[in-house]
């Protein structure tokens, strides 16, 4: 049984131009998943759609069969998916471990630490540490948060080529090892082919590429 | 992460958004304390100058000047005759706080070598006494051209008082509690000397000295004895009477009278004219308020200005507030769109940003509350300090305890009602921009905040 996943949704803005149309998609543990498509194509999008950032326009998103809108999209954001970002999104004012505290009652020190930061690192003014690091500190917080499913929104688009390549593999390792639905939003043909499947989206269609 | 701690790392973390955000809050409450302060004071101050000492009128009797047969001037002198039934009724006309009878007289004492005058003689070696209800009211003290040195006024309850110059007292080895007897004396001119119209003495009476003033004012030189400023004595009603140159409720030196309402002033005396019983052909009535119409227009100055400053400074302050909390909320979006993407609630992170604002506030507004005393002080001093009423001074007042004096700072300061009105007003500005601009972020879907933030 997926752990995620949408019948027929629909997205438009302003009810004029349709982003999505008719998407019906499951996602299952223990993968990592791209979605790959032109830029302004709906990416982000059905990302926010599946991570309750948004709700569509018609249609449903299912989390383990159940709606995610009869909990509630806040509920949904806070138990069942994990957000990473390409900007990072971190709160300036806290360290990597209390980022991390934020959204998990887990010890941050460890699963910081898992993720290749000292704890000097980690209890650093978070504008201190590098852009690789703080990516590390973003994918720390969704593994802590214990949500099943990670969404990531380009994670690799302002790393170089050798962080990039750390992060991806860090991905893979929170799909494969830590048994979570890892669905990742990319331009990365890299992070695609490392993917388990990979999915374009496209003149608001998505249609399976790998 | 509870939002508490979250407070707690934001406020200790950005010192610099804390600090500015304290001080705009404290300098703001400072500047609405004071005032608020100001203007409590200044119609405080208003108020009790007209309700105590705002204005007086006196009954005096006429001096009736004519020409004689031979074309020289004649000046008749009138006593005033006025009685104490006719003093309740004036009193009960209403706003009349305290009264002033005054009779006249001269007095020997065996104990007593008065300042010599013009022609003195052991004949004429008598003193003026001035006979009243409270000394400090008689016009001498209260334009203060002489002044309590020692001892204590002499005020209603007295009996057998008297107050002397301290020079007189000086020259006659006399102190405060000394005990003397006196006689009675009356001054007229025969065969161009001054003598004792009273030189069978059937009349004595014990009275005690409870206080000493000295003269600021010189003496016009040539006067006989009896009529020197430095001879005269001020005693209690009942001293004339026991020396049988006056009676008991009836008074034939002038009345005085303090009124609490300056505006009732004229309708006062309207009914004071009207009463039959006074005869005002010999009897004339004057007035001042002259004091009261000084202040008075300095105050309502002052308050007018106080106002327009009062309205313009919360208008400024509520602006200036409003806008750097709004600032404050707009630099928050990225933060509210991280809280919002990790599932906690837009009620969690309002009740975050209320509670931030608000800690930091009420810090400012207790730390105000202090430091607004310092500045109420300064500006008590500076502002107020020639606003005391000129009518009646302090000393005056406090002697006939009409009131303990005038106390600016007590006026300055506000009560405890007004004083929480003023920062509930504040906590509410606070509370209700924090609000609105947090509203205007959280009605965002968190996939708009998170958009904005790229």
């Amino acid at each position: 049984m997926s752990i995620i996943k949408t019948c027929n949704i629909k997205y438009s803005y302003d009810r004029k131009r349709i982003v999505l149309n008719n998407i019906s998609v499951e996602f299952d543990l223990g993968k990592i998943y791209a979605i790959l498509g032109p830029s302004g194509c709906g990416k982000t999008t059905l990302l926010s759609l599946l991570g309750g950032l948004d709700s569509p326009s018609d249609g449903q998103v299912l989390f383990q069969g159940e709606d995610i809108e009869k909990k509630g999209l806040a509920w949904h954001r806070k138990n069942n998916v994990a957000f990473i970002f390409q900007s990072y999104n971190l709160i300036d004012y806290m360290t990597p471990a209390e980022n991390v505290a934020l959204t998990s009652k887990l010890p941050p020190l460890p699963v910081l630490e898992r993720l290749g930061l000292t704890k000097e690192e980690s209890r650093r003014n978070i504008l201190k540490l590098s852009g690789g690091q703080q990516q590390r500190v973003a994918i720390a917080r969704a593994v802590a948060s214990d949500a099943g499913v990670i969404l990531a929104d380009e994670p690799t688009g302002n790393l170089d080529e050798s962080t990039a390549i750390e992060i991806t593999n860090i991905l893979k390792e929170c799909a494969h090892s830590m048994n979570k639905c890892v669905i990742v939003v990319t331009h990365s043909t890299e992070l695609a082919k490392n993917a388990d499947v990979v999915l374009k989206l496209m003149k608001g269609g998505l249609y399976a590429w790998k | 992460m509870n939002f508490t701690k979250r407070v707690l790392l934001y406020i200790s973390r950005k010192k610099g958004k804390t600090v500015s955000l304290f001080l705009v809050v404290f300098v703001v409450a400072v500047f609405l304390i004071s005032c608020f302060g100001i203007l409590n004071a200044s119609n405080r101050l208003g108020k009790d100058i007209r309700t105590s000492v705002g204005a007086a009128f006196y009954i005096r009797a006429n001096t009736e000047v004519s020409m004689n047969e031979n074309g020289e001037a004649e000046v008749k002198e009138h006593n005033v005759h006025i009685s104490q039934k006719e003093i309740d009724e004036i009193m009960q006309t209403g706003d009349i706080k305290y009264n002033n009878p005054i009779n006249y007289g001269f007095a020997k004492s065996d104990r007593i070598q008065f300042i010599p005058g013009d022609k003195h003689t052991e004949e004429n070696n008598m003193g003026k006494v001035t006979a009243l209800r409270f000394s400090a009211l008689a016009s001498s003290f209260a334009d203060k051209s002489a002044v309590l040195t020692e001892g204590t006024h002499i005020t209603e309850t007295d009996i057998g008082k008297i107050l002397i110059s301290e020079k007189l007292a000086n020259d006659n080895h006399i102190s405060v509690g000394d005990t003397l007897t006196l006689t009675h004396a009356g001054l007229s001119e025969a065969d161009g000397a001054y003598v004792d119209e009273i030189p069978v003495k059937t009349a004595y009476t014990e009275v005690e000295v409870s206080g000493l003033y000295q003269l600021n004012r010189t003496d016009a030189s040539v006067k006989p004895t009896a009529c020197i400023a430095e001879n005269e004595i001020y005693a209690s009603l009942d001293v004339l009477n026991e020396l049988h140159e006056s009676e008991t409720g009836i008074y034939t030196g002038e009345a005085d009278f303090y009124i609490t309402d300056p505006a009732r002033l004229n309708s006062i005396i309207g009914n004071v004219r009207a009463m039959p019983s006074i005869d005002w052909t010999t009897h004339f009535i004057r007035t001042n308020d002259l004091g009261y119409s000084k202040i008075s227009d300095q105050l309502s100055a002052l308050g007018d200005l106080v106002k327009i400053l009062l309205v313009l400074v919360s208008a400024v302050s509520a602006a200036f507030l409003i806008l750097l909390l709004t600032m404050r909320m707009r630099s928050r979006m990225y933060e509210a769109g991280i809280l919002l993407s990790a599932g906690i609630s837009k009620g969690q992170i309002m009740a975050g940003f209320m509670l931030e604002v608000l800690s930091v506030a009420i810090v400012a507004l207790i730390l105000s509350y202090v430091v607004s005393f310092a500045v109420k002080d300064y500006i008590g001093q500076n502002l107020f300090s020639n606003l005391q009423p000129n009518l009646l001074n302090d000393d005056t007042l406090s002697a006939v305890r009409m009131k303990d004096g005038i106390q600016i700072k007590n006026y300055l300061k506000l009560s405890p009602i007004k004083t929480l009105l003023v920062y509930l007003c504040q906590v509410v500005v606070i509370a209700a921009s924090t609000f609105v601009s947090s509203i205007i972020i959280m009605r965002l879907k968190p996939k708009e905040i998170l958009t904005k933030m790229r």
